[in-house]
């Protein structure tokens, strides 16, 4: 008997204890919105009258909370950060801030759900490659024509129409890119190390039967080096799928870049695909690629030091990046003429939610993302003397005692605005800035910038070409397989899964857009 | 008849000893199959604790190794660097899985108690409801949307336990079953003659009949909120409420990212030092953690609760 009622007993506490930790939960929503609440009120009194002393349109404005969602880690000063960031942002268009980062892990999830459930927030992070055709068939972001026309200026005057008319659905802007680099340009970079000891001079390489000879002399005299790396989009076969022709969205039905005419067609017709498959199957079969090419899918034996070159996208100072990332001196060479094309242009851009609820307001705090340097270079970097110090300029480190892992703020200085208005750290190419114009500047321009694919009418298709691509293309481009074999077989199982349905519907709205251009 | 019976003698023996033969032989059989499956189950776990001990660049070198060429603890120190979030994110988790797991049996043998009772009426329509939901389920957005606008979970420790206490039906057949076949009706009668009520014949005759059923349930229950990551990527921003797995998780998909995609020459310099491959076997060693020790106290429950609750009454 005293065995159950102590067994009683225990149910009861445990019931007891579980309401409490039920209160407590409960509890925990309203207090802790409440002190949010307050902490958005405590800044806000003083420099509202700040405000009416200092700018003489701020008053004019009604008090406005912006959110702002973007992809990335939460540092632990963020809230401190936000504040700075909301005071500064009252004195100029009477607005606070909250910054909603999100893990790039359930980035499209959790803004899947919030455009899904019509959660209120003004501005969010999109790109071609984050769902933003979609998102924009979908209705998810506004049009911003009008509201660009009317506040954001700076905006236009920074970026340029042909830029932000490349970013066009239907007629209408919905996003604005960040302004940095705006084309691709592919190259190899080498180990330097490599490079510095048989004295090899880069210019020399202009094509890759230039760069043939000094494989194999690596092969030769250094054993133990892989020549050269692939694998994980890395192949010698990049260099003609994303610098010979616009892929237009998803790479099935491209225009060839030399030959200026709008015409759709299948990507493995373009005879540089089959030249330089051959050129890779060449070298696979010499040994000078790592044989697990076709599938690797990390920076694997570049990374360890233990191979001599890589494909890769190239823009300026990308070896500098790339070195600091891995740890040892890398160089670059670039062998193609930079190429803009939809994709690279809508690379990372801002746009504002369908769900704001102060479009116009949204818009004036983008416009200063490209106009105002003390704005974005605090939402970049944080606090001035906390969390870097200025060494000119331009440049900044920081703190002594603090580095990039201790530091308590951090964002992604590519994602917003202006990135030729922030700051560089002592690791970047003072210079990078014009570097990245110029690089701009020399550009091509595809003659399909601004065509926005709308793969709707042919998903089906499409889905089941891109299993066939996964089945052969890796293997084609890296040189795993012989190309006289084996393109012709992927091109008839390209046509088998429906590639010229595709190309046709491609056709008829690239030939559309062409007339209402 | 002699010579018969003599012969049938070593007839009998050498049949006996074939049989011993034979059984060793299977013996032997049986026990190195299950060596062997022993090992397919211990060696991909060694192989991750020694992969999470090596040094990043033997690994990038070549690749996975039972004798790495050097040991290095980095992977660990770059974990427990951030140790406040992942002794935040432990607690968070062990919290929601005791309380979840302690209500959710609660709930659930509450509910499947009156389905088993042959003497319940609208048993049937009850049990409907129960059984529609494992067939049936209204889909992520809606899902979502009941829980961040009707009841405002979103952000709160709620979001973590409330999604996973409702969801099971089949968690509540298998207790009906087990309450119906193995609790005699006579037993709760012969109670209720007793001057029992109904809760205390529950509280004090069925459920302490039923630690098998409880104890198998608990084990599932336990580890779905164990390794649940999802309801913490869908409902929480606050990063103080995240569970371990979802802490992982995230580290993982964001090194991934990062990998791939950055631009940021800093970032580059962080992931330069940061031993990715290694953190991912060591992130796995931590995240095990305790439901590895939770298993011995439930295994011998395990199968008497699963084998009973299994036949479908």
């Amino acid at each position: 008997m005293s065995v159950l009622r102590q067994k009683m007993f225990m149910i009861a506490v445990f019931v007891l204890s579980f309401s409490l930790v039920i209160a407590g939960c409960g509890n925990n929503k309203p207090a802790s919105t409440a002190e949010s609440a307050s902490s958005n009120a405590s800044p806000s009194q003083p420099s509202e009258t700040t405000a009416n002393g200092g700018e003489g349109k701020a008053p004019e404005l009604e008090p406005y909370k912006i959110t702002l969602v973007y992809p990335g880690d939460t540092p632990k000063d963020l809230l401190e950060v936000q504040s700075a960031l909301s005071e500064y942002l009252k004195s100029k268009i009477n607005a606070t801030i909250e910054l909603k980062p999100i893990d790039w892990g359930s980035w499209l999830e959790k803004t899947n759900l919030m455009f899904a459930s019509k959660e209120s927030f003004d501005i969010v992070i999109s790109a071609a490659t984050l769902g933003y055709y979609s998102n924009v068939a979908k209705g998810a972001y506004l049009p911003l024509d009008e509201l660009i026309a009317e506040h954001g200026q700076d905006i236009q005057s920074v970026l340029g129409d042909e830029i932000l008319s490349g970013l066009k659905v239907k007629g209408q802007i919905y996003g604005t890119p960040t302004n940095k680099e705006f084309a691709g340009a592919n190259g190899f970079l080498f180990n330097k190390a490599l490079v510095d000891k048989y004295n090899i001079d880069l210019n020399q390489i202009n094509s890759l039967e230039d760069l043939d000879p000094i494989l194999r002399m690596i092969k030769e005299k250094e054993p133990g080096i892989t020549p050269l790396f692939e694998g994980n989009n890395r192949f010698v076969g990049s260099l003609v799928l994303n610098g010979q022709y616009d892929g237009l969205g998803d790479g099935f039905g491209v225009l060839n870049r030399n030959s200026g005419e709008l015409k759709v067609i299948d990507k493995t017709e373009v005879p540089e695909y089959m030249e330089v498959a051959k050129i890779a199957h060449k070298w696979y079969k010499d040994g000078l690629v790592n044989k697990d090419a076709a599938t690797v899918k990390d920076w694997g034996l570049m990374q360890a030091g233990k191979a001599f070159a890589i494909q890769q996208e190239l823009k300026p100072g990308k070896d500098a990046e790339m070195s600091t990332a891995w740890g040892f001196p890398v160089v670059q060479k670039q062998l193609d003429v930079p190429y803009t094309t939809t994709v690279t242009v809508a690379g990372i851009m801002l746009a504002i939610s369908k769900t704001s609820k102060d479009p116009e307001r949204a818009m004036m705090f983008l416009n200063m993302l490209y106009s105002d340097k003390t704005l974005i270079n605090m939402l970049d970097f944080g606090i001035e003397n906390k969390h870097y110090v200025k060494k000119s300029d331009t440049a900044i480190d920081y703190p002594e005692g603090v580095d990039a892992k201790t530091v308590g703020y951090r964002n992604e200085a590519w994602m917003f605005g202006n990135q030729m208005n922030t700051y560089l750290f002592p690791n970047e190419d003072p210079n990078k800035w014009n570097a990245f114009s110029e690089f701009n500047k020399q550009a091509e321009k595809s003659i399909a910038l601004g065509f926005a694919w709308d793969s709707e009418p042919v998903k089906n298709e499409i889905a089941a070409i891109t299993n066939v691509s996964k089945q052969f293309e890796d293997a084609i481009i890296s040189g795993s397989v012989d190309p006289e074999v084996y393109i012709p077989k992927y091109r008839e199982a390209l046509k088998a899964a429906g590639l010229d349905k595709v190309i046709a519907e491609k056709q008829k709205q690239l030939d559309e857009w062409a007339k209402n251009k | 008849m002699n010579a018969r019976s003599n012969a049938a003698v070593p007839l009998q023996r050498a049949s006996r000893n074939r049989i011993r033969e034979n059984s060793s032989a299977a013996q032997l059989l049986i026990h190195v199959f299950f060596v062997l499956a022993c090992a397919a189950c211990l060696v991909p776990l060694l192989l991750v604790a020694i992969v999470s001990l090596s040094d990043e660049r033997s690994i990038l070198a070549n690749g996975y190794s039972f004798f790495p060429e050097a040991f290095s603890l980095d992977a660990y120190r770059y974990l427990l660097g951030d140790a406040q979030r992942l002794i935040n994110a432990y607690g968070i988790s062990i919290l929601v899985t005791v309380v979840g797991t302690l209500t959710s049996l609660l709930i659930s043998s509450m509910l499947a108690y009156p389905l088993s009772r042959k003497d319940f009426p609208q048993r049937n329509l009850l049990a409907f409801f129960v059984f529609f939901t494992i067939l049936f389920n209204g889909g992520l957005v809606p899902w979502y949307l009941v829980y961040t606008n009707l009841f405002h979970m979103k952000d709160t420790l709620l979001a973590l336990l409330v999604p996973n206490l409702l969801m099971n039906g089949f968690y509540i057949l298998i207790m009906r079953t087990f309450f119906s076949t193995s609790i005699p009706d006579s037993l709760i009668e012969s109670a209720q003659i007793d001057g029992a009520g109904e809760w205390r014949t529950f509280f004090r005759i069925v459920l302490p009949l039923s630690l098998p059923v409880l104890a198998t349930i608990g084990l599932f229950t336990t580890l779905g909120y164990w390794n649940d990551w999802f309801n913490s990527l869908v409902f929480i921003y606050d990063t103080r409420l995240i569970s371990l797995q979802y802490l992982m998780t995230k580290t993982l998909l964001s090194i991934q990212f990062l990998q791939s995609n950055t631009q940021n020459s800093n970032i580059g310099k962080l992931l330069s030092e940061m031993p990715t491959e290694t953190v991912r076997m060591a992130m796995a060693i931590i995240g095990i953690g305790p439901i590895v020790l939770a298993y011995p106290f439930f295994q011998k429950y395990l199968v008497k609760g699963l084998t009973v609750g299994a036949v479908k009454g």
